[in-house]
């Protein structure tokens, strides 16, 4: 580089002449390393490579250490992980405290979907949607991700040390010390909590539930000496009367109660189908499922709660319950006549089923909750469908303790708040002023998963680990502990509660040794030291059951006498607010999950918004539609929300029912959910969050958190907003106006009622003379004559089928999002929603019938229907839509085009198309897909394939193990994570199968039999008992 | 023979071929320049439009997990349905030696052939993959080979009209080939090269005439069962499906029909333009115009019948569904379009028994315009309203079509004008040849003077003989 001039290269004669100025090869060079051109010009190759190597070393010793250090191949492979091949873990889930047992299916340390495990006593292998989502929240991108120190990022080492001088100085002084938690289910966490607590002269843990059952809580500390919910244990139940609780939909346990609703009807046998009577003002998935819905405004149920008692003590012959005042105060607002009747009408029906009889109410009233438990008590329900002597610890909030919590923070007399899996700033009525009282604590702590609103105003935000990555162990349900383990190294630098709390407290134990060592006291303190299983076998196995402790309590119902409190029914021109919780989101953190807020509420088929629900009547009374933004103000308060309305068939007409746990911090995020595109529109709303938030109409009444006494003016504003809906049209019947002669209504679902399929002997029509008798066989029989094709395919080999009976499904929507896992269906926005272009391969048709203020539901679950004569098979002009020889109707996604004739030509409607390339949240949930299903692209065409891919494994293993596929070798997700097991699989072929004996059952029917396209997916017709009324 | 001349103001064979060459020599007026100007803009804003479909996705129209197919499919079987006339015209009228198409079987052929390109262009964007659109076709491949499913009838559809296309495409050519010689013959420099290439050194000798006839009637022949075929096979698309409102048996001739009526009433539109624009008055007359009411108030009054015969089936065949379907179309959320239809397609055509209204061509050329936006709309209605709401009520949605649907629409327009446009500049619009064997001047026996050359004038001569050879002189 230093040679003379004219070696160098020159362009023109002038540049060789010296004339123009010589082009210097140095010069870009020089330029771009602005700080050393001198060293540059003086770097000869020799020296290049010296620095190069240099700071190549330099950079690499920079890193404080090798990203993953397992990454070396193990030299001795633990036996159980196979690379590429999954394993199941067992543990519990975290969705919600109801705490089912899931098993993790995992591949190479990473937790790839979560599922019911089979033998756990609480969830009795179902998992709920907000539990199948659990997936996806682990690799939420917005999680916290480290510790914040005023909103700045840090590490655990320095909050600690900051924190320990803090905790030394509060020891040494007053020390008011208050943890706010949820309902804390893990003994370990507890004791670490006490153990934290018990370092200062005034700690005190308070618990609360946004969801909060703490009057029913109470009501048993009063009437049984024991704080706790009962257990409801539904299987051997024959009469069901829930009076405002969505048991089944959003309640404390509704895995649990809806494989107990499942045992305890029996469409085989009257005497073992327990009948269910709904007593509610809105439309809940409980309602639409019950035998018989009895429309209650919040105001009356006070009133009904205490006639029942008052009916059921009279024919106990014992006198009234003490919780009703004798004299029939303000309290008894009369109540309607017919109401009257029907509650009476209830209480025979109890009485006569009492010993198998219950009664549930949600209603958080004190005075109320002790009426429930007389009758209870009066029924015999204390130990049949009731326990407590094993109770639920699902729900421990207290809200009379969060009340004084909330009046010391006002007061300015606590030290130190420290504030876990919670959001009392979003979840509480009065959230600013919390808010301001917040920040006058002089430390507040806030452990989360998310920079939520409290966590906002924390000094310390400490992240807290998913229950997918934690140690620990739950006793959701007393006697039955169920574990957590690490299934997945974990993401974050998370650190548990109870190993944040013992490392303050000076315990340096690990959570493994923590969980370990509360294991070993528990078992001692139940008496099973000898009998229990080892740790490492109770993890193993997720759970273990220990023995009854003591003697179960026993009612002693005092005289003194409560009010029932309810709001008055609001005056003329007002309606009664309801606030209640959503089934996709049991916990305010799930608005977060883009999985939960796409999936279409089990009633209202709406996604990604909360809406004011109004009855039909009501509605057209104050001239608003579906959609219309509506003002809805508190009176007196004057507190005021706008939503957009939504007509609800079945609500009660004075009432407005709205849904908690939108309008959250961080939905903000949900702006960029779907495609972009011209006239795209955003996920978000007006607010810029998704849905808006109520929560400042809760009220606070008598140390309960009430959302059913507010009374409201509900006026139009004129503006619009379009709700995501994914069902248009409601009914099975078509428009009057538009039916044909004897073709109103479409018979896609069947229902029967009890009396008229026991009359038939489990037949769900009537059979027609002439016509075969045998169900499934009979009607391909019929049917073959008319065939155009042979059959191409062999008879050999299975043919594979679903039977769904449809008196068991609820309409939970746990396949839909258990389908969403497994085959790595899209999130695809609201706007996409809104134009009928949601992507999930199962979807949950629900259709009213009859009357819109009194309607009945149907749930009926839709996906392929495997067609043996599949209309979409012919019509492919590239054969990316292929029968296999074992029935199933396959999608080729390689050799898709896009035509779309198939889905036209789809008489089901069940197949999605690829409209766009569809955003993934981040990079980080792809770690969430399934390695086992393709990720589609845009422009093809996909559709349920019965989880080809389990089935594939499934023959995979089988013939490894040298033996042939047995029933129930093959579950699909649907089938898999129902809490109904209202989902069966199997091969159509073998007689004996269980789905090949439903699919003959006398119940099942397909759905659009008539066009012979032979759909290998069997519905069982619904069943219902609506009481003295008989079907012809 | 004829009540009245084919052609008027007493032309003669040498004003023919002035008339018809003289705007390709003449070179663009600006009233061309302004109608290509706006044609190239329609035809960009689709491309734009298209470009940014397949850039982005399928989504960008307002289809739906229900309404899989609207406007892509409704303007494929439109703009197949106005290339029906052309093929019709030449083919099935010159078989039936109706003379007085020679005015416009060129134009209409042409029309033919740009529509099928348009047409063609639909079933490869409508594609959820375009850039693997070539798939459809069964060549040997390396994936097995894999072959396309011959039970399709989209497969069919690209045999169909893939195959008329090229028909038309040749008959289209050869009917050009004594004209190209004649403007080869009349031009100079690059132009008359290329005019000489592809006038394939047709010499005006009897022999090239006779081979010339012999080609014309074989493909004439070729072509007419692709007239019933083409249409036939593209109905067959909703036809074979099970869909209600699709799944019909009459579609096949209600299909032809309904081509062939929107086909001639394009036709008439286009010709109506052009006789004032290129000055074609003598060429394109009112009786010409009046032939074609004719026929449009006779496939007009089969494609009412067809609408009446398919209620009728609906109603007597008890199934719930095809009756629902049916009521639905007339009386549900999107009836507006059904009346749209009927009114355009079915009403309106009958005011063309008036004979004062078959005369008043500003009139005709209303008709014209309806009828084709009603063809357009029997095609959306037929596709779109059946999809709405089919069996499951669940799954019923409503369509909104987007603006990228709208612009599409319109580019296809302009890719179809800019074609016409180019056209009209470059070749000879008239058939010279065919027309001038029905100048009413043969009758007469009039010394014919063309190109410098005097003819043979016989009227009872051969056809070929009686025509002035072009090129023969040079």
């Amino acid at each position: 580089m230093t040679g003379a001039r004219h070696d160098r290269p020159w362009r023109s004669p002038a540049e060789f002449a010296g004339t123009l100025p010589m082009h210097d090869p140095n010069e870009a060079i020089r330029d771009e390393w602005l700080g050393f051109p001198d060293a540059l010009a003086a770097t000869s190759r020799r020296s290049f490579l010296k620095l190069a190597g240099f700071g190549a070393l330099a950079a690499t010793a920079a890193c404080s250490r090798a990203p993953i250090e397992k990454a070396i191949p193990l030299l001795i492979r633990p036996e159980s992980i196979v690379p590429g091949k999954s394993y199941w873990i067992a543990t519990t889930c975290g969705g919600c405290s109801a705490g089912c047992g899931v098993l993790a299916r995992c591949r190479d340390g990473r937790p790839q979907k979560l599922e019911g495990h089979p033998g756990h006593p609480i969830g009795r292998g179902g998992l709920c949607a907000a539990g199948q989502a659990e997936l996806l929240s682990l690799h939420d991108r917005e999680r916290l991700a480290t510790p914040l120190e005023s909103g700045r990022a840090t590490d655990l080492a320095t909050v600690d040390a900051a924190i320990s001088g803090e905790l030394a100085a509060l020891r040494a002084g007053a020390g008011r010390v208050r943890v706010l938690t949820a309902t804390e289910t893990s003994p370990s966490a507890r004791a670490a909590i006490a153990r934290f607590l018990a370092g200062f002269k005034d700690g005190r843990h308070v618990e609360w539930d946004a969801d909060s059952r703490s009057a029913a809580l109470a009501a048993h500390a009063a009437t049984h000496g024991l704080r706790a919910l009962p257990r409801l244990r539904l299987d051997g139940a024959r009469s069901i009367v829930a009076i405002d609780d969505d048991f089944l939909g959003a309640g404390v346990s509704p895995v649990e109660h809806t494989a107990g609703r499942r045992a305890a009807r029996d469409p085989a046998a009257r005497e073992r189908f327990a009948r269910h009577v709904q007593l509610e003002s809105r439309m809940t998935l409980t309602g639409s499922r019950a035998d018989r819905r009895v429309k209650l405004a919040p105001w009356e149920i006070g009133a009904v709660a205490s006639a029942l008692a008052t009916s059921l003590a009279a024919r106990a012959g014992v006198p009234p319950p003490a919780a009703l005042p004798p004299a029939a105060e303000p309290v008894e607002r009369p109540l309607a006549a017919e109401l009257l009747a029907e509650v009476e009408r209830l209480a025979g029906e109890l009485w006569e089923a009492r010993g198998a009889a219950v009664v549930l109410c949600g209603c958080n009233d004190l005075a109320t909750q002790k009426l429930v438990n007389s009758a209870n008590e009066l029924l015999g329900a204390y130990g049949t469908t009731l326990d407590l002597h094993s109770p639920s610890r699902q729900r421990n909030g207290d809200d009379a303790a969060l009340a004084r919590l909330r009046q010391e923070l006002a007061e300015g007399a606590v030290d130190l708040l420290l504030v876990a899996g919670c959001d009392p700033v979003a979840d509480l009525p009065d959230g600013e002023a919390l808010a301001e009282s917040l920040k006058r604590v002089p430390l507040l702590i806030a452990c989360s998963t998310h920079v939520d609103a409290t966590t906002a105003l924390a000094r310390f935000a400490l992240p807290l680990p998913h229950a997918l990555e934690a140690w620990d162990d739950i006793e959701a349900v007393s006697g039955v502990v169920s574990f957590r383990q690490p299934i997945d190294p974990p993401l974050l630098a998370a650190r548990s509660l109870r190993r944040t709390l013992a490392s303050w407290s000076g315990d340096a134990r690990d959570d493994r040794e923590l969980v370990a060592a509360s294991y070993s006291a528990l078992v001692a303190e139940r008496g099973a030291a000898a009998s229990a299983a080892t740790f490492e076998q109770a993890l193993a196995a997720g759970f273990v059951e220990l023995p009854r402790a003591g003697a179960a309590p026993v009612a002693r119902f005092d005289r003194a006498a409560a009010a029932v409190v309810v709001a008055p029914p609001p005056a003329d021109g007002r309606l009664g607010l309801l606030l209640h919780r959503k089934v996709a989101f049991p916990l305010p953190r799930h608005a977060q999950n883009p999985w939960l807020q796409e999936l279409p509420d089990p009633v209202s088929k709406v996604v990604w918004d909360n809406y004011a629900a109004l009855a039909p009547s009501t509605a057209a009374r104050l001239g608003i539609a579906t959609g219309d933004v509506v003002r809805i103000e508190a009176e007196p308060s004057g507190a005021a929300v706008e939503l957009p309305a939504l007509v609800q068939p079945g609500q009660h007409g004075a009432v407005v029912a709205v849904a908690l746990g939108y309008g959250r911090r961080g939905t903000e995020r949900f702006a960029r959910a779907g495609p972009k595109w011209l006239e795209g529109r955003p996920t978000t709303g007006a607010n810029g969050r998704v849905g808006v938030a109520v929560e400042s109409l809760l009220a606070d009444v008598d140390g309960c958190l009430r959302g059913d006494i507010r009374s409201v003016k509900v006026t139009r504003t004129g503006r619009r907003h379009e709700l995501a809906c994914t069902q248009d049209h409601h009914s099975l019947s078509v428009p009057e106006h538009l039916a044909p002669e004897g073709g109103a209504t479409r018979d896609a679902v069947q229902s029967v009622s009890l009396v008229a399929l026991v009359e038939r002997g489990g037949h769900a029509r009537v059979a027609h003379a002439g016509s075969s008798d045998a169900g499934h066989d009979g009607a391909q029989e019929s049917a073959a004559d008319a065939e155009l094709w042979s059959d191409d395919h062999s008879g050999e080999g299975p043919r594979w089928g679903m039977a769904i009976d449809l008196a068991a499904c609820t309409g939970c929507s746990a396949c839909v999002v258990g389908c969403q896992a497994e085959n790595n269906v899209p999130v695809v926005g609201r706007d996409e929603v809104r134009r009928h272009r949601e992507m999930s391969w199962i979807r949950i048709d629900r259709y009213w019938q009859g009357d819109p203020e009194a309607p009945t539901a149907h749930h009926q679950p839709m996906m392929c229907q495997q067609c043996g004569h599949a209309p979409c098979e012919t019509v492919c002009p590239v054969l990316a839509t292929v029968h296999s020889s074992d029935g199933l109707n396959q999608q080729v996604y390689n050799r898709c085009v896009g035509t779309r004739y198939c889905a036209n030509n789809c008489p089901y409607k069940v197949r999605r198309f690829n409209w766009f390339d569809y955003p993934r949240d981040a990079a980080h949930a792809n770690l969430a897909l399934n390695p086992d299903v393709t990720v589609r692209s845009r422009g093809v065409m996909e559709k349920c394939s019965f989880c080809v891919q389990r089935i594939l494994a499934a023959k995979l293993d089988a013939r490894a193990d040298g033996r042939p596929l047995a029933d129930g070798d093959v579950q699909p997700a649907c089938q898999q994570s129902c809490p109904a097991q209202a989902i069966v699989f199997g091969d159509l072929r073998d007689p004996d199968s269980r789905v090949s004996r439903l699919a003959g059952h006398g119940r099942a029917y397909s759905v659009l039999e008539e066009l012979n396209v032979r759909p290998a997916v069997r519905y069982l017709a619904d069943v219902r008992d609506p009481g003295e009324v008989r079907d012809a | 023979m004829h009540e009245a001349p084919l052609i008027l103001g007493g032309k003669r064979v040498a004003d023919v071929t002035a008339d018809v060459c003289g705007p390709i020599e003449r070179g663009p007026t600006g009233r061309w320049r302004r109608a290509f100007a706006a044609a190239v803009a329609l035809l960009l804003l689709g491309v734009v439009a298209v470009g940014y479909q397949i850039a982005v996705g399928i989504g960008t129209w307002g289809l739906d997990r229900t309404v899989g197919w609207a406007f892509d499919i409704t303007n494929f079987v439109f703009w197949v349905g106005i290339g029906h006339a052309g093929t019709l015209i030449s083919a099935v009228l010159l078989l039936f030696r109706q003379k007085w198409r020679t005015s416009i079987n060129r134009s209409a052929e042409a029309m033919t052939i740009f529509a099928v390109c348009c047409a063609g262009i639909f079933p490869v964007i409508h594609m959820g993959r375009p850039w693997l659109a070539f798939w459809v076709f069964p060549y040997p491949n390396e994936r097995g080979p894999l072959w396309v499913n011959f039970r399709s009838p989209l497969l069919w559809d690209v045999f169909a009209i893939g195959t008329y296309f090229t028909i038309s495409l040749v008959f289209w050519y050869i009917g050009l080939i004594p004209d190209l010689a004649t403007l080869r013959d009349r031009a100079s420099g690059l132009k008359r090269r290329l005019y000489g290439w592809f006038a394939l050194g047709f010499s005006g000798s009897a022999r090239t005439w006779s081979r010339y006839e012999t080609a014309c009637t074989l493909l004439a022949a070729l072509a007419t069962p692709l007239v019933v075929s083409v249409h036939s096979v593209v109905s067959t698309d909703f036809a074979t499906s099970v869909i209600p409102g699709w799944h019909a048996t009459i579609f096949p001739p209600y299909f032809v029909i309904g081509a062939v009526f929107s086909g001639f009433a394009m036709v008439l539109t286009l010709m109506l333009i052009a006789r004032r624009v290129m000055r074609f008055e003598a060429y394109i007359t009112p009786r010409h115009v009046e032939a074609m009411c004719k026929v449009l108030v006779f496939t007009g009054s089969i494609v009412g019948l067809a609408y009446l015969t398919e209620l009728f089936t609906a109603w007597y065949s008890g199934n719930p569904y095809e009756r629902f379907t049916f009521l639905n179309r007339a009386f549900g959320p999107s009836g507006w379009c059904y009346w749209v239809m009927v009114a355009c397609n079915v009403i309106t055509p009958q005011l063309l028994w008036f004979r004062r209204i078959r005369t008043d061509l500003r009139l005709v050329f209303v008709v014209t315009l309806l009828i084709n936006v009603g063809m357009w709309f029997e095609r959306f209605v037929i596709i779109v309203t059946s999809l709405e709401r089919d069996f499951l009520t669940s799954a019923w949605t409503s369509y909104q079509p987007t603006l990228v649907e709208y612009a599409t629409l319109a580019g296809s327009f302009g890719l179809f004008f800019t074609l016409f446009l180019l056209f009209c500049r470059w070749l000879p619009m008239i058939a010279m040849a065919e027309v001038k064997t029905v100048l009413p001047s043969q009758d007469h026996g009039h010394e014919l003077v063309s190109d410098g050359l005097t003819a043979p004038a016989a009227a009872s001569a051969p056809l070929p003989a009686a025509l002035p050879l072009a090129g023969a002189g040079r």
